[in-house]
């Protein structure tokens, strides 16, 4: 057991000592990591249009029929539009979610009366889903933005405060007893000292939370705005035989999903969110 | 660090707002200049033919005098135009005539001042089936838009008329939207709902009608346009002029045929979203599958309503015709002039 983890460590060193291979033949090159990806991609791609012809389905679409979709919403100024709308909508919403998440969090976590009193209520709020908070959101907002804002901002929330609250009540007490013997007033120990030792776990449950504000996109705009990749889906389903545009609706949500993630990872690159990871990879 | 982190995302919060106020909201718009949208009321509609004369109305306005009484709000679903109707958001509405009637039963101040349509609604099968009278859909799975919904209660009068119950079939719910790919599927042996879904499955290919609304309930009322009752008390001269809209477009609709083709091109392309050939279809085959005449308000129309909602227990009969209806805006339907105007090559894409 021991000698074989000392072969890894081993290993391990050989292969960090040595300096990125260029060779095609090495399957760490950027040329494989590209082309795994891409290569799945188009595996899975010709899957589906083969299914689709074998079924002989007149109303599933086929990859063909939804770039084709993609494109005419191109040509007719639609799908910057919509994109705009659902990241408008999105980023309004998360971002109340932060503002308010986290400092409800920290508080939460450090004062623990506190928590005994909210973290009921938080438990309850937590599992509804903001399809069920639709009939109260156009209620209290009517049909604009706020709507679908309030909703993104609902599912959200949560996550990054459930997080944070972890964060702080599992926070290290080596770093409160130096924060005391400094002498640091209650602000200046939030800031200072809580937040900082808590970022790391608080971007975490951010990229979930994340995630999960622009999984909701699709439920917030079922409330009859007029714009937004939701919107889309629910406006083709009216348009009659048009599950072209409902599947590049889905695939453009997907592939913004997917940027959205990339960004995020980018804060974890950050130093001051680096250190709280004790990464498997370089 | 951590303050050009938030530097970055108050930038990008203003600079995504920015881009949605232009391209969504047209806040920098310069043809909204001098257009004051907030002192029209909003109308919700959903894109089926039971509410055509709402985008028939607005798009006459606005060919005509280049701005329309109304601004009409396209929902997708009936909770979502019901909601936001109770919110106050569209002060007047087209709504299933039995759901106003019920909201009016639970002190919903809702008064129906016309009536959208007649006919309009069909029980489709899939054409592999082997269902060709009502008797033979004994056992099966139906699916009508809600419970609220007239489609249910024809379906309950053809039961009746058959000699069945409610009993005897399967009742679902389901957003007509979905409707057409059910019946494909054939997770439904039936769907009833508004046109145009149910002419979609006819122009696909795999829908048969198994009967259109005037074989078994002719003159048939599906959706009605309601107003708050606030409204009528302090601005009857809006609501008469909208009234008066309304009746109009749907003379203008049933006038000649050239006008339900013209109807279904700028209501399919401008409102609706839906593929033109799908509402000619609708409109014309056969021409009487929906019409827009004579839709002033008839006390024995609804007082037939109250019954089948009683019996279906969706109504439980303490509001009457004179409680949650108000007939007086248009009393003689064959008064009323369609508009005078004929499409030209010249339409302008309404705001």
């Amino acid at each position: 057991m021991n000698s074989a983890r000392a072969d890894a460590v081993v290993e391990q060193r050989s292969t960090s000592a040595i300096p990125p291979a260029r060779r095609i033949g090495d399957p760490d090159s950027l040329l494989w990591r590209i082309v795994r990806p891409v290569g799945m991609a188009a595996l899975f791609l010709t899957l589906w249009g083969l299914a689709v012809r074998w079924s002989g389905s007149d109303l599933f679409p086929t990859p063909g029929n939804v770039a084709s979709g993609i494109v005419e919403l191109i040509r007719k100024g639609l799908l910057l539009k919509y994109i705009v709308a659902s990241v408008f909508r999105v980023s309004w919403g998360f971002a109340l979610a932060v503002l308010i998440g986290v400092p409800l969090g920290l508080v939460l976590g450090w004062y623990s009366r506190a928590f005994q009193a909210f973290n009921p209520f938080i438990q309850i709020l937590r599992p509804i889903s903001p399809i069920a908070w639709i009939p109260v959101a156009i209620l209290w907002f009517g049909v604009s933005d706020a709507a679908p804002i309030f909703l993104i901002f609902l599912a959200s929330v949560f996550p990054i405060t459930v997080a944070t609250i972890a964060a702080v009540q599992n926070m290290q007490l080596v770093y409160l007893r130096a924060a005391q013997n400094f002498g640091l007033s209650t602000g200046e120990l939030f800031r200072q000292v809580i937040l900082r030792a808590c970022l790391p776990q608080i971007i975490t449950g951010i990229r979930i939370a994340l995630g999960v504000a622009w999984l909701v996109v699709v439920a917030a705009e079922m409330i009859a705005v007029n714009s937004g990749l939701g919107y889309l889906i629910i406006d083709a389903r009216n348009a009659g035989k048009r599950y072209d545009l409902v599947v590049a609706g889905m695939v453009m949500i997907g592939l913004i999903g997917l940027i959205l993630d990339l960004l995020v990872r980018q804060l974890e690159k950050f130093d001051e969110v680096r250190w709280g990871y004790i990464g498997r990879r370089k | 660090m951590r303050k050009v982190l938030i530097l970055i995302a108050i930038a990008w919060l203003i600079a995504i707002t920015v881009v949605h106020a232009w391209l969504n909201l047209h806040l920098f718009d310069s043809k909204r200049v001098g257009i004051d949208d907030h002192k029209k009321f909003r109308i919700g509609f959903l894109p089926v033919t039971c509410h055509l004369t709402c985008p028939v109305t607005d798009f006459i306005n606005k060919q005509m005098t280049g701005e329309s009484i109304f601004d009409p709000v396209r929902f997708n679903g009936w909770p979502e135009l019901k909601e936001a109707y109770l919110s106050g958001y569209t002060p007047a509405t087209f709504i299933l005539a039995p759901m106003a009637m019920a909201l009016r039963e639970q002190g919903v101040p809702i008064k129906i001042v016309y009536l959208g349509h007649r006919d309009g609604s069909a029980v489709m099968v899939h054409k592999d089936s082997q269902i060709y009278r009502m008797e033979d859909l004994h056992g099966k799975r139906i699916a009508v838009p809600n419970r609220f919904s007239n489609q249910r209660l024809l379906i309950f009068r053809a039961l009746k008329n058959a000699g069945m119950t409610p009993k005897d079939v399967d009742l679902v719910e389901m957003p007509p939207p979905d409707m057409p790919a059910a019946l494909y599927a054939k997770a439904v042996d039936a769907i009833s709902s508004g046109e145009p879904f149910m002419a979609q499955t006819e122009l696909d290919g795999y829908g048969r009608v198994l009967w259109l609304t005037k074989d078994v309930w002719p003159n048939f009322i599906s959706c009605v346009l309601a107003v708050h009752e606030d409204m009528i008390k302090n601005d009857r001269d809006t609501v008469q002029r909208l009234v008066d809209g309304i009746a109009k477009s749907g003379k203008w609709i049933d006038k000649s045929m050239e006008h339900r083709m013209e109807t279904a091109q700028f209501v399919s392309r401008f409102y609706y979203n839906q593929n033109p050939r799908l509402l000619s279809f609708v409109l014309s085959k056969p021409p009487d599958r929906v019409k827009y005449t004579n839709l002033a308000l008839r006390k024995p129309d609804f007082e037939e309503i109250e019954t089948l909602g009683r019996s279906a227990g969706i109504l439980n009969g303490s509001a009457h015709f004179e409680d949650y209806t108000d007939a007086s805006f248009v009393t003689d339907d064959s008064a009323v002039q369609p508009y005078a105007w004929e499409p030209n090559q010249n339409e302008q894409r309404p705001r």
